[in-house]
C-alpha cells in the first residue's frame, strides 16, 4: 500500500507558541484516517500547511509522493478540502458554484455538468436551486463535500465535518465519507472520538504538536488491551440476582454500573 | 485563462447580486444628470429669490459650468462612493473565508487579483462613461459646446485617478485584509497626494492633479504638459501597486 501523504518532522509555530512540534506521520492509500486531538492541538494548522495554505518552519511534507510548497502549490490538484464550516459566496446557487469550482480545477464542462449532477445526488441537495446564503450548516455542509469531490480527489481531507452539526447531520455527513472510501483516501479531523470509532479504520492523536498515538484501530485496540470487560443485561433483569449468582462463583466485580439512557440515543428516537 | 475568466465572472455576478454595480450605476447616473441640472437652475433660482429685496444678477450659465459641476461630483463624492463600494472586494473574501474553498481548487493567487482589479475596472469604467454620457447630452441640448481644450485628456485624467483609487482599495485589503485597512490606505494616500500638492513643483507630478484640475485643462488654462507627467507616474503607480498586491498576496498565509 502507497502512502498518499507522508509528514516529515513538521515544526510550525504562531510567534512564541509552537504548534507543531516534530510531527511524523502518513497515510496510507485507501483507508479513512482519523486525526484525533483536543480543540488547539494543531490539527487544522497541520492540514492547512498540507494544503499550502500556511507556511511550515521546518520538515516536509508531500502528497501522492510530491512535495507540497506553501502559497502556489500543484498538490492541491490531487485534494479535496472540506472545512469544518465551509464559507461560499451565499449569492450563487450550489450547481453555479459547483461549476465555477470546475472551470478554476480545469475540468470540461460535460465532465463539470454530469459530475455536478452526480455528487449534488450523492450528497442529498439534487433538485435544489436555492441561494447558498439561505442554507443550513448541513447543507452547506454536503454542498462542501460535493465540492471537495467534483476534481476526483485522491485524497479529501476534512476538517471536523461533523463538529458543527446536529447529530443527524453527523451521522448523514459520516455516511456520505463512507461512501466515498472506495474512491478515494479520507482524513477527517475531529474531536468526537464516537465518530473516529463509527467510520476510520487508522488514527493518529496528535497532542500538544506530537503524535501522541497512531496505527490501525484493530492493532490500537489489541496492544491497548484493557482485560477488563463490560456486560450488560437487559432493563428487566434483576440486578440482586446477577449479583448473588456472581458471588456465589466467587466472582467479584470491581464496580457495578446502572445503565443510563444517553441522550443522544432519546434525541435519535425523537428526531427520527 | 479559463480560471481567470471563470473568477472574473464570479466577480460580475457578486456586483450584480450584492447591488454593488446598481448602486454605483445609480450614484454615478444621478450625478450625470445633475452636473448641468445645477449649472442650469442654480442662477436661475438665485435670481428669482431676490434676497431682501437685493436682485442677484449671476452671468448666463455655460457649458463650462455644467463640466465644472461634473468634475466636482466625480471627483469628490463620486470617487469617495467608489471607494466605499469597492473597499470590501479583497477584505470579504479574507473575513468570509470563501478563499480557502477557490484556492485549494487550485486557483491561482494572482489570477484573483487579475479578476478583481478586472471587474472593479471595468464597473468603474461604465459608471464614468455612463455619467459622462447623460452630462455630455444634457449639457449639449442646453448650452452651445463652445471650443473645449483637451478634451480627451481631460477626461482620461479624472478615469485613470480612479483607477488608481481601485488598485490602492485591492492593495491595501489584500495587506490589512480588512474593510477599514482598505479604505484607510486608499485614503491615506489621497491625503498623503493632496499635502504634497502644496509646493506648486509637484504639482504635474502629483496623482491627485488628474481629478482636480480638469476643468483648467479644459479651458485651456493649463495645457497638457501639466498633466503628462502626472498621467505617466499614476500609470506607473497602477502597474507597480498591483504588482505590490500580486506579490504580498502570494505570501499571505490565509
Amino acid at each position: 500500500m502507497t502512502d498518499v501523504l507522508t509528514i516529515q518532522n513538521l515544526t510550525k509555530s504562531f510567534g512564541k507558541e509552537t504548534v507543531i512540534d516534530g510531527l511524523t506521520f502518513s497515510v496510507p492509500e485507501g483507508s479513512i484516517f482519523g486525526f484525533i486531538g483536543k480543540n488547539g492541538a494543531g490539527k487544522t494548522t497541520t492540514m492547512k500547511m498540507t494544503l499550502g495554505l500556511l507556511a511550515a518552519d521546518s520538515g516536509e511534507i508531500t502528497v501522492c509522493g510530491e512535495r507540497v510548497s506553501f502559497g502556489q502549490t500543484a498538490t492541491n490538484r490531487h485534494i479535496g478540502y472540506l472545512l469544518d464550516v465551509p464559507e461560499f459566496y451565499g449569492y450563487m446557487r450550489p450547481k453555479e458554484y459547483l461549476w465555477l469550482c470546475g472551470e478554476i480545477t480545469g475540468l470540461e464542462n460535460a465532465k463539470i455538468k454530469s459530475r455536478s449532477e452526480e455528487l449534488l445526488k450523492l450528497v442529498g441537495l439534487a433538485g435544489i436551486n436555492k441561494k447558498i446564503g439561505s442554507f443550513s450548516r448541513g447543507m452547506k455542509q454536503r454542498l462542501g463535500i460535493a465540492q471537495a469531490l467534483l476534481n476526483e480527489p485522491k485524497l479529501l481531507i476534512c476538517d471536523e465535518p461533523t463538529s458543527a452539526l446536529d447529530p443527524v447531520g453527523r451521522k448523514e455527513i459520516l455516511e456520505i465519507l463512507r461512501q466515498v472510501k472506495d474512491k478515494t483516501t479520507v482524513i477527517f479531523s475531529t474531536h468526537i472520538i464516537s465518530d473516529v470509532e463509527r467510520i476510520c479504520d487508522r488514527i493518529a492523536v496528535l497532542d500538544k504538536g506530537r503524535l501522541a498515538l497512531s496505527g490501525t484501530i484493530a492493532e490500537l485496540k489489541a496492544k491497548h488491551k484493557s482485560g477488563g470487560f463490560t456486560a450488560t443485561f437487559d432493563a428487566g433483569t434483576d440486578k440482586e440476582r446477577v449479583l448473588g449468582v456472581l458471588a456465589e462463583n466467587h466472582l467479584q466485580p470491581i464496580g457495578v454500573e446502572e445503565t443510563e439512557q444517553t441522550i443522544e440515543n432519546l434525541f435519535m428516537e425523537v428526531i427520527l | 485563462m479559463r480560471a481567470y475568466l471563470a473568477f472574473t465572472k464570479k466577480e460580475f455576478i457578486e456586483n450584480l447580486r450584492t447591488y454593488k454595480l446598481l448602486i454605483l450605476l445609480a450614484v454615478f447616473l444621478l450625478f450625470g444628470v445633475m452636473s448641468p441640472l445645477v449649472a442650469k437652475l442654480v442662477p436661475e433660482i438665485m435670481q428669482n429669490l431676490g434676497i431682501g429685496g437685493i436682485k442677484i444678477t449671476l452671468p448666463e450659465a455655460t457649458a463650462m459650468d455644467s463640466w465644472v459641476q461634473f468634475f466636482k461630483n466625480v471627483g469628490q463624492i463620486g470617487l469617495l462612493v467608489l471607494a466605499v463600494v469597492f473597499a470590501g472586494i479583497m477584505s470579504n473574501e479574507f473575513s468570509r473565508g470563501t478563499l480557502v474553498n477557490v484556492l485549494t481548487k487550485g486557483l491561482k493567487r494572482h489570477t484573483v487579483i487579475f479578476s478583481k482589479l478586472t471587474a472593479a475596472a471595468l464597473i468603474w469604467t461604465m459608471s464614468y462613461l455612463l455619467c459622462l454620457a447623460v452630462t455630455y447630452g444634457y449639457t449639449v441640448y442646453f448650452w452651445d459646446m463652445g471650443e473645449l481644450q483637451h478634451v480627451f485628456l481631460a477626461f482620461f485624467s479624472m478615469w485613470l485617478f480612479g483607477l488608481l483609487l481601485v488598485v490602492l482599495l485591492i492593495l491595501g485589503g489584500t495587506l490589512f485584509k480588512t474593510f477599514i485597512g482598505s479604505l484607510l490606505l486608499a485614503g491615506g494616500a489621497v491625503v498623503a497626494m493632496t499635502l504634497l500638492n502644496i509646493s506648486p513643483k509637484i504639482q504635474k507630478y502629483n496623482p491627485v492633479t488628474l481629478c482636480g484640475d480638469n476643468t483648467a485643462l479644459l479651458t485651456g488654462v493649463k495645457n497638457a504638459s501639466d498633466f503628462v507627467p502626472a498621467v505617466i507616474i499614476c500609470i506607473a503607480l497602477v502597474v507597480v501597486l498591483t504588482t505590490v498586491s500580486v506579490v504580498v498576496f502570494d505570501r499571505k498565509q490565509i
